[in-house]
């Protein structure tokens, strides 16, 4: 599933606006309770992954989604709980798309090979979700940075589990972990909020490389980062 | 009338480095941005007002006009000169460690950076954690200011497991990781007591160099030589 795959599903989004391009490798999950709330939500990420969360306003959210401005009062009080609530969503859209891509018995390695290629997609289909979800989260007050470290928490559960896992030949303190995963969000950060937005995807080698060094050793990790670039 | 280089500031803090230090009255232009940092780092950036910064800063606010214009300006100058204090600071941690194995220079100057962090725990909240709320300009300007670290990591290359090419990226993993594990402990209100993270930052740092062995033995020297 790359670029050729989203703009299929993009064109085929007709009528629903710009919301369509929102996820659009993402799997058709129920994670809202009613498709107004959800188009609501993904027109809020879309706002402000454009504009930027200090600039977006309820009025570009209704312009994004083509709902009366009643429509959203009735499913939110103001601008910023509705954000709150569209981090939620976009970070389980996110979790989602991983665990899609990523089957379990593969072992971790190929776990998280396929489950960040998949994240990094999504990312190069639609950088302004990432801006919204990795890069605005800063703008919305500590509320949203606390959902923001409880995904992040989850993440670094997921990596740390390497520890355990009978293939795994070091045994690294719990910090590396932390590390591994504070590491690639200041990656995609960085590239998110300089406005670089192509090439997600051919971050995944480097990625691999510093997620397995410390639980395989470096000739582990060297092979993985080739592999991931064939 | 330019914010102090690093270079600058090393030669005149002359090896007893603090942040109130390096911002030694001597122009009314270093008082208002020592003021304005002080003031913001106290009530926030957005509730700070220049009146404020120049009652603080015993100069008129005609001066203050003349000089930055408008507060923005001033906060973002003063915010350059946090950054140079902080990397002359380590600059010195890690040539005073020079002739020692290149892991424990970085360890130096990661103490130097923890320490004088835990000390200005104020300066430090408002410069990692407030400054990524304030909008595209100041966060742009963090970026370039953690880039700024990039040369303490260079040598680590040679110490690379097997010789094998590291990615290119290692540089922006190893400080971006540890600036999110700073803010995180700033924001979680344990500012003064970040010199207890420095053992996890040391690992954090080194361990996409070195490997997870040689980054731990660093690690647990580190955590041995602070328990002493």
């Amino acid at each position: 599933m790359g670029k050729q795959a989203a703009t299929k599903v993009r064109a085929g989004a007709e009528g629903t606006g710009a919301v369509g391009k929102v996820f659009p490798e993402a799997p058709a999950l129920r994670l809202v309770s009613s498709p107004k709330r959800q188009r609501i939500l993904e027109g809020m990420l879309e706002a402000v992954g454009n504009a930027g969360y200090d600039a977006a306003s309820v009025r570009t959210v209704l312009d994004n989604t083509g709902l009366y401005r009643q429509a959203f009062y009735d499913e939110f009080a103001d601008k910023e709980a509705c954000y709150l609530e569209a981090l939620k969503y976009g970070v389980a859209k996110f979790k989602a798309i991983a665990s899609a891509a990523a089957a379990p018995e593969g072992g971790w390695r190929a776990e998280l090979r396929a489950g960040l290629g998949a994240v990094l997609d999504a990312l190069d289909a639609d950088p302004a979700i990432g801006r919204a979800l990795i890069v605005e989260v800063h703008a919305a007050g500590p509320e949203a940075l606390e959902i923001r470290s409880k995904a992040m928490k989850e993440i670094t559960a997921f990596i740390d589990s390497a520890r355990h896992a009978s293939t795994g030949t070091e045994t690294p303190p719990p910090i590396a972990a932390e590390g591994i995963v504070a590491g690639i969000h200041a990656v995609i950060h960085a590239k998110l909020a300089a406005g670089d937005p192509d090439g997600f995807r051919q971050l995944l080698p480097d990625f691999m490389y510093f997620a397995v060094l410390p639980y395989f050793g470096a000739e582990v990790a060297d092979a993985e980062m080739k592999a991931a670039r064939a | 009338m330019d914010p102090p280089t690093a270079s600058s500031v090393e030669k005149t803090q002359a090896g007893t480095q603090s942040l109130p230090r390096a911002y030694l009255v001597r122009s009314e232009r270093e008082r208002l941005l020592e003021a304005m940092l002080r003031v913001a780092a106290a009530k926030g950036y957005e509730a700070t007002t220049v009146q404020d910064v120049v009652e603080v800063a015993g100069v008129s606010e005609q001066a203050f006009e003349q000089m930055f214009g408008d507060k923005e300006s001033c906060f973002l100058e003063a915010y350059e000169a946090v950054f140079d204090v902080l990397l002359a600071h380590m600059s010195s941690a890690f040539e005073a460690a020079a002739g020692r194995p290149w892991p424990e220079r970085i360890s130096a100057a990661l103490g130097a950076l923890v320490g004088l962090l835990s000390i200005e725990a104020g300066i430090a909240r408002l410069s990692m954690v407030e400054v990524t709320a304030a909008g595209d300009d100041a966060r742009a300007r963090y970026r370039s200011a953690l880039a700024r670290f990039t040369p303490f990591l260079e040598e680590g290359r040679q110490y690379a497991n097997q010789g094998e090419e590291l990615p290119a990226d290692t540089a922006r993993f190893a400080i971006g990781g540890a600036a999110s594990m700073i803010f995180d402990e700033i924001r979680a209100g344990r500012g003064p007591e970040l010199t207890r993270i420095l053992p996890d930052l040391v690992f954090a740092v080194l361990m996409p160099y070195l490997g997870p062995e040689a980054a731990e033995d660093e690690m647990r020297r580190v955590a041995r030589e602070h328990a002493a």
